[in-house]
């Protein structure tokens, strides 16, 4: 899947909206599924799916998706729900909120990152509070070892 | 009750030898109906808001592409059904609601399966199916692809990639929905209805934007796609950039004729919307298949 994902970013297939290599786009580029671009874009870029930045994609854009991959040139905040990965090519200059980020050796990432893991919510019930350690049960428990040697 | 609109020129001419199988299959289907030939251009128009006025309620383009759009164009606010009888030139159309042959059309005539699609209006005209500019645009101008013999198809090979390798390509900027803009150089450029590629999705424009292929081997296999098929070659996964519209402007430098169905409709710049017009097409095209194929690709 990874693999596919990385061959995707440097040949931009695949995605319901492409804007290709030689591409000049002005402007906010919104969409409710996946995006790939391999041209040069100026403006920002919003979808409810992934976006893919291929190795020839020269963008001034904050991206705003559910998982971004840049193999190309990003200048801008990148927000994501999942995962910001820039690969081997990949050159980001900007800010990135999103629930992980990765970077493969080779990429370049300049700017702040805010890397949240998102909660976890459990179902059914509540586990048992763990007992709360007193002084008290400390000084117990140093005392007994003591005792055991 | 079914009005036959028939385009005597369609395909040749081949209506002359085709007309009494074609009859006797329509009365053995039971839609045997009025039967009314076109003399000229515009006759299909003129026909068809005649007979949507006489109460007809399914109206079949016996013909090609031109044929199908001059009778979109006379179905107006009509609630009628269209239907197609592949006989022309071209018939794209026809192949894309998934009806190649007579024996079929008729067949899914009786069938009577509809399925709604959105017009799409290029200024003045009202499309179905596909707009192109470039490449294909000029293929359809200076090569005659009618013959289907052997000689004939080495012979339009030659003279499109000629063609194709000495097309100079179109430098393009296309606004898009009042939210971006776009600018490239083109080869080809096709705006269809999504709807028609896949009747599960919705009407929206797809727009595919081709580059040129360079290399010889791929533009020899373009070149030849574009020829048996005669489907605007931009609409499959070998265009470049695609996207989604409602509505789109489209410049050239310098201005271009266009394409609608088959027939030129206009030069750039032009605005191409998707508008509130629906047709109900007899189709042969089976909704549940493509949930089939959706299914076994996921």
């Amino acid at each position: 899947m990874a693999r596919k994902a990385h061959e995707d970013a440097l040949g931009v297939a695949g995605a319901e909206t492409v804007i290709g290599t030689g591409v000049i786009v002005h402007g906010n580029l919104e969409s409710e599924s996946d995006i790939a671009i391999d041209g040069t874009l100026d403006g920002s870029v919003k979808t409810k799916g992934n976006v893919i930045v291929g190795v020839n994609a020269n963008i001034k854009a904050n991206i705003h998706a559910t998982s971004i991959i840049i193999a190309g040139t990003v200048k801008g905040n990148v927000t994501s729900e999942g995962e910001t990965s820039i690969l081997e090519t990949g050159h980001l200059v900007g800010d990135v909120d999103a629930s992980g980020l990765a970077i493969t050796s080779g990429g370049i990432f300049v700017g702040r990152s805010l890397v949240s893991s998102p909660q976890r919510v459990e179902l059914g019930e509540a586990p048992e509070p763990a007992p709360i350690e007193t002084d008290s049960s400390v000084k117990d428990r140093k005392s007994s070892r003591d005792h055991e040697s | 009750m079914y009005y036959y609109v028939v385009n005597p020129a369609a395909g040749r001419g081949q209506i002359k030898h085709l007309q009494d199988k074609l009859r006797s299959r329509l009365d053995e289907l039971g839609i045997r109906g009025e039967w009314a030939k076109t003399t000229g251009p515009g006759d299909a128009t003129r026909m068809t808001k005649a007979a949507i006025a006489s109460g007809h309620n399914t109206i079949v383009a016996v013909g090609g592409d031109d044929t199908v759009n001059e009778v979109i164009n006379g179905i107006g606010q009509a609630n009628a059904a269209v239907g197609i009888i592949p006989i022309g030139s071209n018939n794209r159309l026809a192949a894309q609601l998934g009806i190649i042959t007579w024996p079929q059309a008729c067949e899914a005539l009786a069938a009577r399966r509809l399925t709604s699609y959105s017009l799409i209006a290029a200024g003045q005209n009202f499309f179905l199916s596909t707009l192109t500019l470039g490449f294909e645009t000029d293929l359809d101008k200076t090569v005659d692809t009618t013959d289907t013999g052997v000689r004939a198809r080495t012979r339009q090979f030659r003279q499109s990639f000629g063609a194709a390798r000495n097309f100079e390509r179109l430098r393009c900027r296309i606004e898009v929905d009042d939210q971006f803009s776009l600018e490239c150089d083109l080869f080809s450029l096709s705006i269809a209805n999504q709807k028609f590629l896949n009747p599960l999705a919705d009407n929206r424009l797809i727009i595919s934007i081709s580059d040129h292929p360079g290399h010889q081997l791929r533009l020899g296999r373009m070149v030849w796609h574009t020829l048996r098929n005669r489907v605007a070659g931009a609409l499959d996964d070998r265009a470049s950039t695609r996207f989604l519209a409602d509505r789109v402007v489209v410049e050239t430098d310098p201005p271009k004729g266009i394409m609608v169905d088959g027939k030129v409709a206009g030069r750039t710049p032009i605005a191409i919307r998707l508008t509130d017009r629906r047709i109900r097409f007899v189709t042969e095209k089976i909704v549940a298949d493509f949930k089939d194929a959706i299914a076994s690709k996921t």
